[in-house]
Order: C-alpha cells, then sequence, then structure tokens
C-alpha cells in the first residue's frame, strides 16, 4: 500500500483513539541515582547467575594469560577474534599456544563458503562496549573489524570488559549514549549464554549460540 | 483462519488432559519467576508506569512515528514496505524472495507471521521455510501451532519431542532434552549458514533512530539476520517507540514479566543493512509494516490494548489460560490480551465469545507490565456482543426479570427465601452437584456447598451481629 494513504489512515485513527493523556517525553524523567553502588560485585553475581564465568578484575597485561588458561582449558583449536581488543597481545599468545585463528572477512561473492568455514569455530574473543550490572551483561557495538559472528558460532564465547564501562543497568547505559544504535548497524547485548527453555521448560545451554562464555573483567 | 467453532467446545476437548496439566504447571513456574524478579526491583512500579506512558505515547503519536522510522531506515539503505491486511503483506514478502531468488527461507519466531500464515503461503509457492526458534521448530515439525506466545510448545512432554524427531529427522528415540537439544542445534545450524533469506519478527522499533530490537535466548534471531543475504523484518504498526531510551525502558520490564530473567540472552538491535567494512551482516534489509485490522483497532473502544509488548504475563496468571491451555482459544493470540486483539483484528464473528472466557478476576491487569486495563476491555466487548443480539435469548429475559426482583426490597427477600428453598431441594448430602434448566452449566464442572440453613439477613435480624 501507498505509504502515504497507510499513514493516514493510522493517524485518522490515533484521532480517535480513546487513549488516556500522556506526559509530552515519559523517558526523560531522571532514572534512580546508583550512588556509589559496587558495581562490580553486582555485575560479577549477576552475570554468574546466568551460567556466565567471571574472572578479575585483573590488569589489562595480565590478560592474555588469562584468555589462554580459557582457550586451553576447553582444548579449543580455532578462534576468531575482533581486531580491536582491549587488551594487547591476546591473538598472539593464543596463536603462540598453537590455536589456530579464522579470518572474519566475508567479501560479499563467497559468502557462502566462509560461512561454512565457520562451522568448526570452536572459539571467539571479543571486547566489550558497556557491562550492565543488573543483569550482568555485556554489550557489544559491531563493525569494521568485528564479526557479530565471534560471539554467535563458537561454543565458546570470550569477552573482555574494562571495569570502567561497567553501568548500572540497560536504562541506564541507554539514557548515557541515546544515539549509539544509529552509529552502527548492528549491536546486541549479551547475558549469559544461549539457552532455551521449550522442551518442558528444562532450562539447556547453547542451543543456537555459544554453550559458554567467559567474561574477563579488566583495570585498563 | 480457524474452524467456526465455540471456545466451550474447544476448552471441553482440553479440560482435564495432559496438555491442560502441563500448560497449569509451566504458568505456575513462570509466573512465579516474574514475581522473584519483579519484587528484587526496587523501582519495579514505577518502571512499569513509565513504561505504560511510552508505550500510550507512541499510540497517539503513531502515523508521525512510522514516518520518522520508516525515513531514518531508508536514509540508512534499508527499504519499507506498507501493508494494509494479511495478503497484502504475504504478497510482499513473496515479491522480495524471488527477486532474491530465495529457496531457502530461515525464520526466527514472529507473531505476525503466524497471524498472516507466511509460511503456508510461501510453501504454495515452493519456497523452503523453516521455523529456527526450538519450540516452533518443533511445533512445525509436529504440524502443530504454538500454545503459548512464548513457550510455544509448553503443551508437548519431553517423550513427545522424542518420539517426533525420531520419526521426522530419523534420529535414535531419546527423552533426554540435552540430547535432543543438539539433535536440533546441528540440523539447524545447517540452515542458518546456507539460508537464501531470513525472516524475523520484531520487539521493538525505534523511531528516531530507525531501529528494530529483536530479542531472542536461543540466538536463532541473531544467526538469520546476520548469516543470510537477505532480511526481512515483520513488525505489526503498533510495535514502535519513540527513542533508544524509551525502548531500553521496555526492555528492563519485557523479559522480567515474559520469562522471569532480567533481560533475554540476546537483544539484538538492527540500524539497516550491513555498512561499508562490516565483516558481515545481510546485504539488503526489508522492513514489513503490517495493519491488518489494527487501525480498526486503534479508532475503537480497545485501542490500548496496542499498548501491549507480548511479554505473556497474563496468559501465566490467568485462570483460565492455565486450566485448558492457549489452543482452546482457537487462534495466535490466547489468553486475556488474546481475547481483546483477535476479535478486534478478526471481527466478531466468529471470535465474539472470546471475551467471555474470562472470570473477570483481574489478574491480567495486575500482573501487565503496561497496566492494560484487560477486564474493562473485555467488558466493553461483552458489551458490543450484547448489542449486536449474539446472546442467547433466555439470557436476556433472565437478566431483565432479575433486573425488576432485584430492583425491590419485599420482591428479593421472597425470591431469596425461594432460592434457598431450591438449593436445598437439588442439594445431597451438602453440595450441590446438578442444576438443572439453563443454569445447568454452573455445575457441568464444580460442585457448590449447600447453603447454610440460616440465611445472613435472619442471623442479622436475630442477633443484631454479637
Amino acid at each position: 500500500m501507498d505509504r502515504d494513504v497507510f499513514l493516514s489512515r493510522v493517524g485518522q485513527a490515533a484521532m480517535r483513539a480513546p487513549l488516556p493523556p500522556t506526559p509530552a517525553s515519559p523517558s526523560t524523567l531522571p532514572l534512580p541515582a546508583t550512588g556509589s553502588e559496587d558495581l562490580v560485585g553486582l555485575f560479577r553475581e549477576r552475570a554468574m547467575s546466568v551460567n556466565a564465568v567471571v574472572h578479575g578484575p585483573v590488569v589489562s597485561t595480565g590478560v592474555p594469560t588469562v584468555v589462554a588458561g580459557i582457550v586451553a582449558g576447553h582444548g579449543c583449536e580455532t578462534f576468531v577474534a575482533w581486531d580491536d581488543l582491549p587488551a594487547p597481545g591476546v591473538t598472539a599468545s593464543l596463536s603462540t599456544g598453537g590455536c589456530r585463528r579464522i579470518s572474519h572477512e566475508i567479501a560479499a561473492e563467497h559468502r557462502l563458503e566462509q560461512q561454512l568455514a565457520y562451522r568448526g569455530l570452536d572459539c571467539g574473543v571479543t571486547g566489550a562496549d558497556a557491562g550492565l550490572a543488573d543483569s550482568g551483561s555485556v554489550v557489544l557495538v559491531h563493525g569494521p573489524g568485528r564479526p557479530r559472528m565471534a560471539s554467535l558460532i563458537p561454543e565458546v564465547h570470550i569477552a573482555l570488559l574494562p571495569t570502567s564501562l561497567i553501568h548500572r543497568s540497560l536504562a541506564h547505559w541507554a539514557h548515557r549514549s541515546p544515539g549509539l544504535p544509529a552509529s552502527t548497524a548492528n549491536l546486541v547485548v549479551v547475558t549469559g549464554p544461549s539457552r532455551t527453555g521449550d522442551i518442558e521448560l528444562q532450562l539447556n545451554l547453547g542451543v543456537h549460540g555459544p554453550r559458554i562464555v567467559h567474561i574477563v573483567m579488566m583495570q585498563r | 483462519m480457524s474452524e467456526p467453532v465455540s471456545f466451550l467446545t474447544r476448552a471441553e476437548t482440553l479440560l482435564g488432559t495432559d496438555e491442560a496439566r502441563a500448560v497449569d504447571r509451566g504458568m505456575r513456574r513462570m509466573s512465579a519467576s516474574r514475581e522473584a524478579v519483579m519484587a528484587e526491583l526496587p523501582w519495579s512500579e514505577e518502571l512499569r508506569d513509565r513504561a505504560r506512558s511510552i508505550r500510550l505515547h507512541a499510540l497517539s503519536h503513531l502515523d508521525r512515528l512510522l514516518a520518522q522510522f520508516a525515513d531514518q531506515i531508508t536514509e540508512r539503505g534499508g527499504r519499507v514496505h506498507f501493508a494494509s491486511d494479511a495478503a497484502e503483506a504475504n504478497d510482499i514478502v513473496a515479491s522480495i524472495l524471488s527477486s532474491a531468488s530465495a529457496r531457502l527461507v530461515a525464520k526466527s519466531k514472529s507473531m505476525v507471521s503466524e497471524e498472516i500464515e507466511l509460511n503456508r503461503h510461501l510453501e504454495a509457492q515452493g519456497m523452503e521455510v523453516v521455523e529456527t526458534d526450538l519450540g516452533e521448530y518443533i511445533a512445525q515439525l509436529a504440524g502443530d501451532t504454538p500454545s503459548h506466545i512464548i513457550a510455544p510448545v509448553l503443551h508437548l512432554t519431553r517423550e513427545d519431542v522424542g518420539q517426533l524427531f525420531a520419526e521426522k529427522l530419523g534420529v535414535p528415540y531419546t527423552d533426554d532434552p540435552i540430547a535432543l537439544n543438539q539433535v536440533a542445534r546441528e540440523r539447524l545450524r545447517e540452515v542458518f549458514l546456507t539460508a537464501d533469506a531470513g525472516v524475523s519478527g520484531v520487539n521493538t522499533a525505534v523511531a528516531e533512530t530507525g531501529s528494530l530490537v529483536i530479542v531472542t535466548n536461543e540466538g536463532n534471531g541473531r544467526l538469520i539476520t546476520t548469516a543470510p543475504r537477505v532480511h526481512i523484518a515483520l513488525m505489526g504498526m503498533e510495535r514502535i517507540v519513540r527513542s533508544w531510551e524509551d525502548a531500553s525502558l521496555i526492555l528492563e520490564v519485557l523479559a522480567r514479566s515474559a520469562t522471569g530473567q532480567r533481560l533475554s540472552v540476546y537483544t539484538n538491535v538492527i540500524t539497516g543493512p550491513r555498512r561499508e567494512g562490516d565483516p558481515d551482516g545481510p546485504e539488503e534489509l526489508h522492513v514489513v509494516i503490517v495493519d491488518n485490522g489494527r487501525s480498526d483497532i486503534l479508532g475503537g473502544p480497545t485501542a490500548e490494548i496496542l499498548a501491549c509488548i507480548r511479554c505473556g504475563a497474563c496468559l501465566n496468571i490467568c485462570p483460565v489460560f492455565r486450566t485448558v491451555g492457549g489452543h482452546a482459544y482457537g487462534t495466535v493470540y490466547s489468553g486475556p490480551v488474546g481475547s481483546v486483539v483477535t476479535p478486534g483484528l478478526h471481527g466478531m464473528d466468529p471470535w465474539w465469545d472470546l471475551p467471555y472466557a474470562s472470570t473477570l478476576c483481574g489478574a491480567c491487569e495486575e500482573v501487565c507490565p503496561v497496566r492494560i486495563r484487560i477486564p474493562s476491555m473485555l467488558l466493553k466487548l461483552r458489551e458490543v456482543a450484547a448489542s449486536e443480539g449474539r446472546l442467547p435469548g433466555w439470557l436476556e429475559k433472565g437478566m431483565a426479570r432479575y433486573a425488576k426482583v432485584a430492583a425491590h426490597p419485599s420482591r428479593w427477600a421472597r425470591a431469596k427465601r425461594w432460592a434457598h428453598r431450591l438449593s436445598v431441594l437439588v442439594s445431597s448430602r451438602g453440595w450441590i452437584r446438578r442444576i438443572p434448566g439453563p443454569a445447568r452449566g454452573w455445575t457441568r464442572y464444580r460442585d457448590f456447598p449447600r447453603p447454610v440453613k440460616q440465611s445472613f439477613t435472619e442471623w442479622w435480624r436475630s442477633t443484631r451481629g454479637s
């Protein structure tokens, strides 16, 4: 249907709609103050409650060792990583340890072959652009050098989260960055490993996405 | 759509079955989790007020928000399509897919696609459509319809699923949910990576930024919007809010109310197709905005129901839903919210009886994260049904007679005495098990204790309450 015809019908209906009046912009009201809460502690507790494994906080120079330990512990043979991880030396240390890095550049004309090469991928290493204490979530903003697949296809996802980026809740973070979604084709808020309760409401991890999520908290 | 059978008939075939018991168990668990995570949130009541304002604000500015949203998407290289009804929406999706030469289509959960019966339409055109949400995948294999908007195959046991997988997928029988999960993971992984297009729903759209918010727990909603070359998002036209901040506040209540999670595992925010330099993501993004009866609801007495964020909390708490399950409603949207939405979308004929599938206990309004006044809307629809003369004649005559009696103290007192005598007559060993005549429905599934010998009024007169 023509856009203008469609929208004018909606507009007429909205004018007739018997809805209670609302404040002009309800979301600009202030959010509850966060005060001096221990956001790092709350983040750890909540992330663990959704089956994520939380490490640290560690200093950034210690991150490669922690990540290499996780990768070795799960016996991962291949990994994919973001180009701009917040801690230096992580991919180099994995390669030295014998874990093979898979390229993430998917050229439009080789899309299918490249994607199928991901099938046996063991581990994805990403940064995190925010942490949300209330829900124990990490926010991943995708873009050049930051594949969405890294936190989606592998069995194990490792996210590196600077503690300075931890906010109280999704709403608190969105309040601070209202225009962020427009700056990227995709961002995702990840709250623990992939899960389902579809068979008899029994919790089951790793249904389509990663079965294991590690979050390495770090101080820059 | 559905067979012209009454709610009562459908409910009677489900009453007391394993399916109904499974639903009841599940609903109690989900309601308890919802209560726990809402209680830990110090500002939950304030949050609900704000979520309500956000949704009502969006509805009263719907045309402007949709225009802004469409402009934003177009500016970022996406395409927006407007569909006035189900047929048009199906045609739009089919033509996008055929011009992309798509044969394998991967779907994540979308209520709108079920409402317009998209799969049937695409399959008729020779395309293979695979549902990728585990529950929906199971329902699709079983040739069954989902019975709950959040937990589609709540009505099936693990043994049912095990038999289904053995039969349809040729794998050895197992009733271990973890093993069944692994079978589905392997099957669907292939579909995700090789599908020509992904079709998703939309939980919330953001007008200011042109973003689509899609939440899933399994990750299928991310895979089908990342791997295939073409992504088509189907959205009901009311599923929009003004800003990203507004969306974040809706998300704060959505998962808590739906499954008792603080957030779903993946909150996926999509703003246009893959951009220059992005290593992955779809080349094409199409958003299909669907009316299909929604503007009629918006301009009518139940407009507020469009504020619904599809969490399912009202289903989980509803004593009627818990007793008979989602299939009794015979339609895509079940439970209290469905009893308002369905007659609005598809007309009172034959759905006029759904508003009666409620005890008006008010639990749905109590738990609704956006405080929709569902009971009063059910009453409004009952009013419409009555004014259209859909109720049986004896009920109308009976109510008229009741009104005459109840308005007159001496008639009332006399009627009460007769009713008491009658109740003693039809009772045996302290219980009324069967009332004859038009009121027999009252005792078909339950017994009443016989009234006490002395009425309250008599007791009051003789004792003055002491």
